[in-house]
């Protein structure tokens, strides 16, 4: 093999990419090649597990000799069509002059964050890890809590751009088959050029990829996927994302949280009701006001009839335009807080909440009734921040249905959009499941918490291969 | 994958607990009243105990025919002619069923809440929402009402307790004759007989052994609470029952300042009364549905959809709504109907359950 010109050809494959970096050593007539990415490698690592032992070496250079010296965990033969996709992957190709054989050595090595708690999931008690881009370590924090040889990782790749490594974790024996190798159908069949985080995956991976309800679970924290696991879903790591996601989903997962498992059972049985009233007070609470306002007067008890014509008599406009307002001023604050520095957010929220919102008041442009009821909403919907999108838009729509048709049509819109969640099924698991259908083991860690010993069984609202947990 | 598109003994019982309701609660007891006076109660009793009869009957049927289709089971009895003609005969009384509920729910609205409001507010409400339950399909319908049940449970229980804590006046016997009560029952028949939907539906119910009980312990707590409701409002409103013509919303707004501290709560009554409304026109719309299906089986359900909203709508827009010209199409019309509920589908039933026609259908 012609060492530079082969090293020449694998870098205009590249494109002649500025990362791109290659050492030729030659000894005796026999030349030894190197080519990786400085981007993806470690250089110290680089020079004393590779470079220097070969250079270093006194005897002749041959396949069987170097593939000896190299002090790396991870040293394979590879074919010649292979080099380009294993230099890009972050490994070092090892060329031979004397030889048709390469050698593979992966030292990847690249900047990565340290297992942090997560800014979406903290909790009071518990561990307090989150998963981070990297997928290595993703898989680290998975296997340190399981000690057992039915934990699997498989790989898949997803992408035509950027071949995104996408890792299938399962406990073999516990997740149903069918549902794995659903997944591995669906992943083998997407045609995408790039897959940049895991949240493109659920779009591609959802029974039904229009619809507004979230389909597929993910959570940042290591924990929280073990339980999963342990319940017979699979999860899903995907290469540059801190967010696991996990299959198949039902809505309750989003009213759990990590914390109920590590606090009293009646205290979280509590917290689940709340987060309930908290969706149920976040969808419906502005849509019923304005229909109580608009057509359902009359059948208010007098004292709260007074008090909101009291303060709504001096406002312009009408209920309608005035929540209307109040929400979409809410909506923007809330976006702009999220763009904006962390300090600056914190200032826009004092305008938006302190200043905008007393003055409108004041001004006589908004009434206090309205600017609570709004409040009250947009604080319950982070109850389950999880739902936090869809919730959004279903206040919006049920805004509208109250200010359009009044109870009759918050009524019927409730209707609507669960007998929608009803018709969907993820990977065969209803959505509303164990709630609709009611199934009444699952609802040990339902609406109710109880004590873990008690949870004897695996949910039923989905399939796996055994449903005791108890050995 | 699981893909059942059966209902359990759980959706079946809340679905009937639903239906049970339908036409009963509103218009009913005070026009019962004003026919058989405090004893109209027996005419209640005595109509639901042929629908507990009809309910056994399903029973039976189910137990030999687990998956057999309504339709085959008819067809193979008596041909596909006379099949036709009964699907066709359930179809119509199915709508007209829908358009006596609908009617009676939108003449109380608009008596109470909706006053400047028109038909088409109503219609833009209604019809989206049962079109899309029944295109769905009766899995999704009963779904959906299981995770409304709690709350309807809550707030039936509620409002019972409620008003009794606000009867006023004594148990009052009156001097109804017999033939009253039963001339009140044939009247208002076609407010009940609704089990037979279950017939409709019955290859898309799925029943364990065991678990009948759910259904008939749901069934009972169903007629239970409409005699409690119906008794309630005799007691409350005592000789003037006959005045008040939505009983349900009537009982609440009795004792609207209950204690002073919870204020007027006839709200909740209508919330109910919206909540059953729209799951009872969405079963019956179901029912059209699969009648139009055995009807015509080579169309596509977009002709039934169309088909039903073309007469929907048309009906009820030319035809005039008022209190007295629905009870009078409820009371004139409908109890001949009613004979499909009553006696067609039942002989049917009974024809399929001795005769030796039927095979099971192995699937």
């Amino acid at each position: 093999m012609e060492i530079k010109e082969f090293i020449k050809q694998v870098s205009e494959k590249l494109h002649n990419s500025i990362d791109i970096a290659s050492r030729v050593i030659e000894k005796n007539g026999v030349q030894i090649g190197f080519v990786y990415l400085k981007s993806m490698t470690d250089n110290s690592i680089f020079s004393d597990a590779i470079f220097e032992p070969v250079s270093t070496f006194e005897g002749e250079f041959s396949f069987g000799a170097i593939k000896n010296l190299i002090q790396a965990n991870d040293v394979s033969e590879i074919k010649e069509e292979e080099v380009v996709d294993k230099v890009l992957k972050g490994v070092v190709v090892v060329l031979f002059s004397n030889s048709e054989k390469i050698l593979a050595v992966d030292i990847l090595n690249f900047l990565t964050r340290t297992p942090s708690e997560p800014p979406t999931s903290p909790v009071i008690m518990g561990p307090r890890e989150g998963f981070t881009e990297d997928v290595k370590t993703n898989i680290t924090l998975l296997r340190r809590r399981f000690h057992s040889e039915d934990l699997v990782f498989e790989n898949e790749f997803v992408g035509s751009s950027t071949k995104t490594q996408v890792v299938l974790a399962y406990l073999d024996g516990v997740a149903d088959k069918k549902i794995v190798k659903e997944i591995k159908k669906r992943l083998s069949k997407i045609k995408i050029d790039g897959v940049v985080d895991s949240y493109y995956l659920i779009t591609l991976l959802s029974d039904r990829p229009n619809s507004i309800m979230k389909q597929i679970g993910g959570s940042e924290k290591p924990d929280i996927v073990a339980a999963k696991l342990l319940e017979g879903r699979i999860a899903l790591i995907v290469d540059n994302s801190p967010i696991v996601l996990t299959i198949p989903f039902v809505i309750l997962e989003d009213f759990q949280n990590s914390n109920d498992y590590y606090t009293n059972y009646i205290y979280s049985t509590f917290l689940r009701f709340i987060r309930l009233l908290g969706i149920f007070i976040a969808v419906t609470g502005p849509g019923v006001y304005i229909a109580l306002q608009l057509f359902h007067y009359n059948v208010l008890p007098l004292k709260y009839l007074i008090t909101i014509a009291d303060s709504t008599q001096q406002i312009p406009f009408t209920p309608f335009i005035e929540i209307l307002f109040i929400s979409l001023l809410f909506q923007i604050l809330y976006e702009v807080s999220l763009r904006l520095p962390s300090y600056l957010g914190l200032a826009t929220s004092i305008v938006g909440a302190l200043i905008l919102g007393d003055t409108g008041v004041k001004a006589g442009l908004i009434s206090p009734p309205s600017v609570i009821v709004v409040a009250i909403a947009k604080i319950a919907l982070y109850t389950v921040p999880e739902q936090g999108s869809q919730i959004t838009i279903f206040q919006f729509i049920f805004l509208i249905l109250g200010a359009s048709v009044g109870l009759l049509g918050v009524i019927g819109g409730a209707i609507y959009v669960i007998a929608y969640a009803n018709t969907i099924e993820n990977f065969g698991t209803p959505y509303l499941a164990p709630f609709s259908p009611f199934i009444f083991s699952d609802n040990k860690d339902g609406l109710l918490v109880v004590p873990v010993n008690d949870m004897t069984n695996r949910p039923k609202s989905f399939k796996n291969a055994k449903v005791e947990r108890k050995e | 994958m699981i893909r059942e598109k059966s209902i359990n003994a759980w959706q079946t019982g809340i679905l009937l607990f639903f239906m049970f309701f339908a036409n009963k609660i509103l218009v009913l007891p005070s026009l019962l009243f004003s026919e058989a006076k405090f004893e109209g109660i027996f005419a209640v009793v005595f109509l639901f105990l042929l629908e507990f009869g009809l309910l056994i009957l399903f029973y039976k049927l189910k137990v030999k025919y687990p998956s057999i289709k309504f339709y085959e089971m008819v067809k193979n009895c008596f041909g596909k002619i006379t099949t036709k003609i009964v699907f066709f005969l359930v179809a119509v009384y199915f709508l007209g069923k829908i358009i006596l509920l609908y009617n009676v729910t939108y003449i109380f609205f608009s008596n109470l809440i909706y006053r400047e409001s028109n038909n088409f507010l109503f219609l833009a409400c209604f019809l989206p929402v049962i079109n899309h339950l029944a295109i769905c399909g009766i899995r999704t319908i009963g779904r959906t009402a299981q995770i409304f049940f709690p709350a309807v449970v809550i707030v039936l229980i509620f409002s019972i307790a409620v008003g009794v804590f606000g009867i006023e006046g004594g148990v009052v016997v009156e001097q109804a004759k017999f033939v009253n009560i039963v001339f009140a029952s044939l009247k208002h028949l076609s407010s009940f007989g609704d089990v037979i939907i279950l017939f409709l539906f019955m290859d898309k119910i799925e029943i364990k052994k065991g678990e009948w009980k759910i259904v008939f312990s749901l069934s009972g707590a169903s007629m239970i609470s409409v005699l409690a409701v119906v008794l309630v409002f005799f007691l409350s409103y005592t000789y003037t029952s006959f005045l008040h013509p939505f009983a349900f919303f009537e009982i609440l707004s009795f004792v609207k300042e209950y204690y002073g501290g919870l204020g007027r709560i006839d709200i909740i009554s209508m919330v109910f009364i919206i909540l059953l409304t729209y799951f009872q026109l969405a079963v019956y719309l179901k029912v059209f549905f699969v009648c139009f299906d055995g009807l015509f089986p080579k169309l596509d359900r977009v002709y039934s959809v169309l088909t039903f909203n073309f007469i929907f709508i048309l009906i009820t827009t030319f035809a005039v709504i008022n209190l007295s010209k629905i009870i009078l199409y409820g009371e004139s019309y409908l109890p001949y109907l009613s004979l499909i509920s009553f006696v067609i589908v039942p002989l049917c039933v009974i024809v399929a359950l001795f005769g030796k026609k039927n095979k099971e259908k192995k699937e």
